[in-house]
């Protein structure tokens, strides 16, 4: 039964039974985990509204999926045979047979960057992800087990900030046999941008854990493992979403930048960022191969940005009624 | 209000500190000429040294071979004679050449260089100790080697220094004695790493000997100025030798890694000619254009087999005949390459012979590949083709690519590596997954020797696996026949055993390189040498 | 204070020292020979007599001493590519290059981008906000490589008459300050999107707090209530933000570098990655950290100065 607010009962026997009702309510939530269940339910459908409320958010969530819509079905619907090599058709303007041109092979872009998108946004979320799970873990551990651990793991945290990306990059994708496949990537991008997430997590943990159901649960005898992993970690899932999709354009670009230096996915398989770098020496005579990647990295990330600012503000309690 | 007035005296102080000029102030923009006449050539790439016998690629070579005298320059294509230069004449007996060196050629100090400069350079481009990349220029030098072998922190080097066959027998007059006949050596000594270096300077400067302030030279230029990544400057050397003859006062060299970026500057008029390679992209525009100039290279494209995995010679010709050559160089590399007939480049003295019986194809062959192919007992399906992360290459790689999976039914995958990577997986020996690799091969001196004796048994550079013990004796049997006519049939014989019609076919050759350079109207007489090289002696600005 | 000041700066020495540690760690295990230049193979004698030169043939405990102890003599020896120039050379011809290229890409960004924060946040939500906000995320969402390549094919090519902006190079004297302005302009725009996002976010939640509302009750003026409460206490976040990102701009974008043929330290040094020249790996990263971990101790002693709860150890 949803709480409701605002307006009351009229009469005292109807707020008596109200009293009582929400006597027995809560002496249930007490059975489970200190009103974490309670809480969550009105979390969520409260931030769904409000997130359906800006209207930002909305367009942005919307132009995501027409991203995705676009990387997915198109190859499905127009086929293309990657070993396509037909130099006839090379550099063919925009035109309806070809809504992007074509490349210095003759492959039709339209469906090149669809099948590049799909990489790009698949190499993003699955880092992302891994980025979230290393991150979280060292954070919390970090923050919640404070004192020397957490002077320790910070200050190493420091030093892997001051460490240069590229090395970390190629040596990623050296020690996992040399080229650059679809899980190098994901592993090199993760191993060099996890970091942000694990300070951030710490600095939740550290504030979160001076709660009283923390102090509850210490002295009914709870390990740290079950208190970091079940109580701790499901309150900070709201941040954990808008962190994914805040880590979401760092990945993409920085999966771009690494496809600029040639470290990118082999051909001929493509991502977004192969094919800007394909563009990039074309870029005088045909500008549209480096703009028509770039301006879809712009909006994946774009549409990503505002996702993240929407999902802050609806789950963000400050700015909560 | 007085928290305004702080940020605003910050901003100020930064401003001040960016403003304040660095101590290696830049004067000099990259303008149009002066009434001096000035040539802006912009190169591609920071040069790793301006020591001799430490300079590996040809933008330096280039620009010692215009602050130094060479011994030797070479004459025009195809032949490539050697002509006098810092030595007016010479006499090869056997192994013993004698070289006259020209009195002439004094350093910017005055002093004239004798052949004692050369033998002490020589030997410390040779010695352990200064670990020269290009010491094995020298290894046809009896006791070279055996000198750049030995381990000073082991043993006394000095003895084997002495025995190095390199000796001044009079003021001008340089001894050199060779390991064996060597018909090309008076060719070779045309190359950067024989140039002489002033021990004064070596010896008071150590490895800084080669910054602007400090450079000696002997040459048609002087270097006045050296901004590392930035920018080389060339001034006439008023007291060279033939200084009447050079026709430019300064030369401005501008580093522009980025071919974009130099055909941008060339557009703009910021640099007259264009020598830092343009994009293939971009080649349509100046093609048609009184800028466009290609020279031929000595070098040959190719791929390599791994022949410990493609084991039948039926399945490397059936994959060498699928190649479209023509159309790569249309439409990917698009810089007036040509099609390698055989390993050995036509350009090359002699090379339209050697060649003579090679079967490469020009453009594909889809009927003969597919009946090599048929032929093959057990072909390998999965090819594993290796390329380095230039986007060139991998280009050419995915026409390969196509090629052979829409007209062989093979099944390829491109290995995309960076490049030490790459290196790492040619070895040689190649890596055991190295199926198909590309390579390139740039030709140190101008005879067929240097390209054939890359595939012997025990060759350093053989990244094929491929060991024939006949084409071995007749590359050593090529490199003791003096007459050129003979040798080349030697040559013939041994091409034969690699892309005949009962070679072995252990490489796959592409094209043969050439050099691409935009030269604005004003410009005359500037080529690139089939060695890498450029004399701006001959240059002239209007 | 001072024990604070005193014992977050103690703790960046082992960090420095982790740090060249990890990278030397990470040089060694990319392996690849960085005598090996192109496709030739080196001579075995030869690659011995490179090894010997470099100490490379030592045990790894003997060039890691080599590298710590140069860091701490300021001698961060010799180059293996660039045969002719040590490490400090480098480092002291293309840094003040980055520098002032860094300095310059964060002047744009905080003359643009602080004025666009402070103007979008007191009309928000109406047309100037909409426009000034799409065009930061736009600067924000686009990649590097193609604002700088759109920067120079409209400023330098298509309208090369009315701008006579240089297509590439970079002049560090100053009359050279043409060649300055599409690179700073390139590498700040990342920037000053980000310090516009900060400041509008900072400036909204300002204007949401009690003393404003205070403020504007008593009848003060409202250009008043903005200059001297509002802007003060919402540009801290934004300052204290400028600190590690300086020292990511001088860092260098590789990418700006490249596509201007500036001379500066970012594009060395993946040079220097990518060519495995140890030393000046070593030499750069230990630089780079250096400024950044400065840059974070900075920061971390502005907090302290302005919110004692981070002095406390146990926080």
């Amino acid at each position: 039964m949803s709480v409701q607010r605002g307006l009351g009962p009229a009469s005292v026997t109807e707020r008596r039974r109200e009293f009582e009702a929400a006597l027995g309510r809560t002496a249930e939530a007490r059975s489970q985990e200190a009103g974490v269940a309670l809480e969550r339910a009105s979390l969520w459908r409260d931030a769904l509204y409000r997130f359906a409320a800006n209207r930002a958010a909305l367009v942005a969530s919307l132009a995501f999926l027409v991203a995705l819509g676009y990387a997915y079905i198109t190859p499905w619907v127009d086929s293309a045979d990657p070993y396509f090599v037909d130099f006839s058709e090379q550099y063919r303007p925009l035109s309806w047979a070809h809504p992007f041109g074509t490349d210095q092979f003759g492959r039709d872009l339209f469906v090149r960057n669809a099948l590049g998108a799909r990489v790009s946004i698949e190499i993003g979320f699955a880092a992302t992800l891994a980025i979230m799970g290393v991150g979280i873990l060292y954070g919390a551990i970090s923050g919640f087990l404070g004192g020397w651990v957490d002077n320790v793991m910070m200050r190493f945290l420091d030093a892997l900030y001051g460490l240069p990306y590229l090395p970390f990059a190629i040596l990623t994708i050296v020690v996992l046999g040399g080229q650059a496949t679809f899980w190098t990537m994901v592993v090199a991008l993760t191993v060099a941008s996890w970091f942000t997430t694990a300070r951030v997590m710490r600095g939740q943990m550290i504030t979160l854990k001076e709660n009283d159901y923390v102090r509850a649960a210490q002295a009914l005898g709870a390990r740290w493992y079950r208190i970091v992993f079940w109580h701790l970690l499901p309150n900070t899932l709201g941040l954990i979403i808008v962190f994914v999709f805040l880590e979401l354009p760092g990945v993409i670009l920085g999966e771009a930048f690494l496809s600029f230096i040639g470290l990118g996915i082999n051909p001929p398989k493509a991502s977004l960022g192969s094919l800007a770098q394909d563009g990039y020496a074309a870029f005088q005579t045909h500008p549209y191969m480096i703009a028509i990647p770039s301006l879809a990295i712009g909006w994946l990330i774009l549409s990503a940005f505002f996702i993240a600012d929407g999902l802050r503000d609806a789950l963000d309690p400050r700015t909560r009624g | 209000m007085r928290r305004r007035s702080i940020i605003w005296i910050a901003v100020a102080a930064v401003l001040a500190v960016v403003a304040a000029g660095s101590s290696a102030a830049a004067t000099g923009s990259f303008g149009s000429a002066k009434q001096t006449r000035v040539l802006r050539l912009s190169i591609g790439a920071e040069p790793p040294s301006l020591d001799p016998g430490l300079a590996t690629d040809t933008t330096s070579a280039s620009i010692l071979i215009n602050i130094l005298d060479p011994l030797i320059r070479l004459g025009p294509s195809p032949d490539l004679k050697p002509l006098p230069s810092a030595a007016s004449s010479w006499k090869v007996k056997g192994t013993v050449v004698t070289l006259n060196l020209n009195p002439a050629v004094r350093w910017t100090t005055g002093e004239p260089v004798t052949a004692q400069d050369y033998v002490w350079s020589w030997l410390r481009t040779i010695s352990p100790e200064l670990g020269a990349d290009y010491a094995y220029q020298f290894f046809g030098i009896k006791g070279a080697q055996a000198y750049n072998s030995c381990d000073p922190k082991k043993q006394n080097c000095n003895a084997l220094r002495s025995r190095v066959g390199v000796k001044a027998v009079g003021k001008y007059t340089l001894r050199i004695t060779l390991s064996s006949p060597q018909p090309w050596f008076i060719q070779q000594l045309s190359h950067s790493s024989f140039l002489p270096v002033y021990k004064p300077s070596v010896d008071k400067w150590g490895d800084k000997f080669t910054e602007a302030s400090h450079f000696v030279g002997d040459g048609a230029f002087l270097l006045s100025s050296w901004k590392h990544d930035a920018s080389v400057t060339l001034v006439k050397n008023p007291n060279w030798r033939l200084a009447s003859k050079v026709k430019l006062d300064r030369v401005e060299m501008p580093i522009i890694t980025d071919g974009n970026t130099a055909a941008n500057a060339f557009d703009a008029n910021n640099i007259d000619i264009d020598y830092s390679g343009v994009p293939p992209e971009l080649i349509p525009k100046y093609k048609k254009t009184p800028a466009w100039h290609v020279d031929p290279s000595l070098g040959t494209y190719y791929y390599g087999f791994n022949v410990k995995n493609i084991t039948d010679v039926n399945q490397r010709r059936a994959m060498a005949f699928a190649i479209d050559r023509s159309s790569i160089i249309k439409y990917i590399t698009q810089a007036g390459q040509v099609p390698a007939r055989g390993f050995t480049p036509r350009s090359i003295a002699g090379g339209t012979t050697i060649d003579k019986h090679a079967i490469l194809p020009p453009t594909s062959q889809k009927a003969k590949a597919k009946a090599y192919m048929a032929k093959v007992k057990d072909p390998k399906k999965d090819i594993h083709l290796y390329v380095n992360n230039a986007p060139g290459h991998t280009n050419i790689a995915t026409a390969i690519q196509a090629y052979w999976q829409r007209d062989l039914g093979l099944n390829v995958s491109t290995k995309v590596l960076e490049w030490k990577q790459f290196l790492e997986f040619l070895g040689p020996p190649p890596n055991t997954d190295v199926d198909v690799y590309r390579n390139g091969w740039i030709y140190d001196f101008p005879d067929a020797y240097n390209g054939l004796s890359l595939f012997t048994c025990d060759s350093g550079n053989n990244n094929t696996n491929w060991c024939n013990k006949q084409f071995d004796s007749l590359v050593a049997k090529a490199a003791k026949t003096a007459d050129f006519d003979r040798r080349v049939l030697i040559y013939q014989k041994a091409e034969d055993l690699l892309d005949g019609p009962k070679g072995d076919m252990p490489i796959m050759p592409i094209y043969w390189y050439t050099f691409v350079h935009l030269d604005r109207k004003n410009v005359k007489g500037f080529l690139i040498e089939p060695t890498g090289n450029f004399d701006l002696t001959k240059v002239s600005v209007t | 204070m001072l024990k604070f000041v005193v014992r977050r700066a103690l703790w960046t020495i082992p960090v420095i020292l982790l740090v060249i540690f990890l990278t030397f760690v990470m040089m060694r295990e990319i392996k690849g020979n960085p005598f090996r230049v192109t496709e030739r193979a080196v001579p075995a004698s030869i690659q011995r007599n490179l090894e010997r030169k470099f100490h490379l043939d030592q045990p790894w405990y003997v060039q890691y001493g080599y590298y710590v102890k140069g860091v701490f003599t300021f001698d961060l020896g010799p180059s293996l590519t660039q045969r002719n120039q040590t490490v400090n050379d480098v480092i002291k011809e293309h840094f003040p290059v980055s520098l002032r290229l860094g300095l310059l890409a964060m002047i744009w960004a905080i003359l643009i981008g602080i004025p666009l924060g402070v103007i979008s946040a007191l009309k928000q939500n109406t047309i100037v906000d909409y426009l000034s906000m799409t065009f930061v995320n736009a600067g924000y969402t686009l990649p590097n490589f193609f604002i700088a390549t759109m920067l120079i094919y409209f400023f330098s090519v298509k309208w090369r008459g009315w701008t006579g902006l240089p297509t590439n190079g970079w002049d560090n004297g100053l009359d050279g300050w043409r060649t300055w302005i599409l690179p700073a302009v390139a590498l700040g725009h990342a920037p000053m999107t980000y310090f516009a996002r900060i400041v509008r976010g900072s400036i909204l939640e300002t204007l949401q707090q009690d003393y404003i509302r205070t403020a504007k009750a008593k009848g003060l003026r409202w250009r008043r209530i903005v200059g001297l409460h509002v802007l003060r206490n919402s540009l801290i976040p934004a300052v204290t933000a400028a600190a590690p990102l300086l020292g990511f701009l001088i860092a260098g974008s590789f990418i700006v570098e490249t596509i201007f043929s500036i001379p500066g330290i970012g594009r060395y040094f993946v040079n220097s990655v990518t060519g495995r020249d140890y030393s000046v790996t070593m030499g750069i990263t230990v630089l780079l950290s250096i400024i950044i971990i400065v840059a974070n101790l900075l920061v971390d002693i502005a907090y302290g100065f302005l919110d004692p709860r981070t002095r406390d150890p146990r926080t």
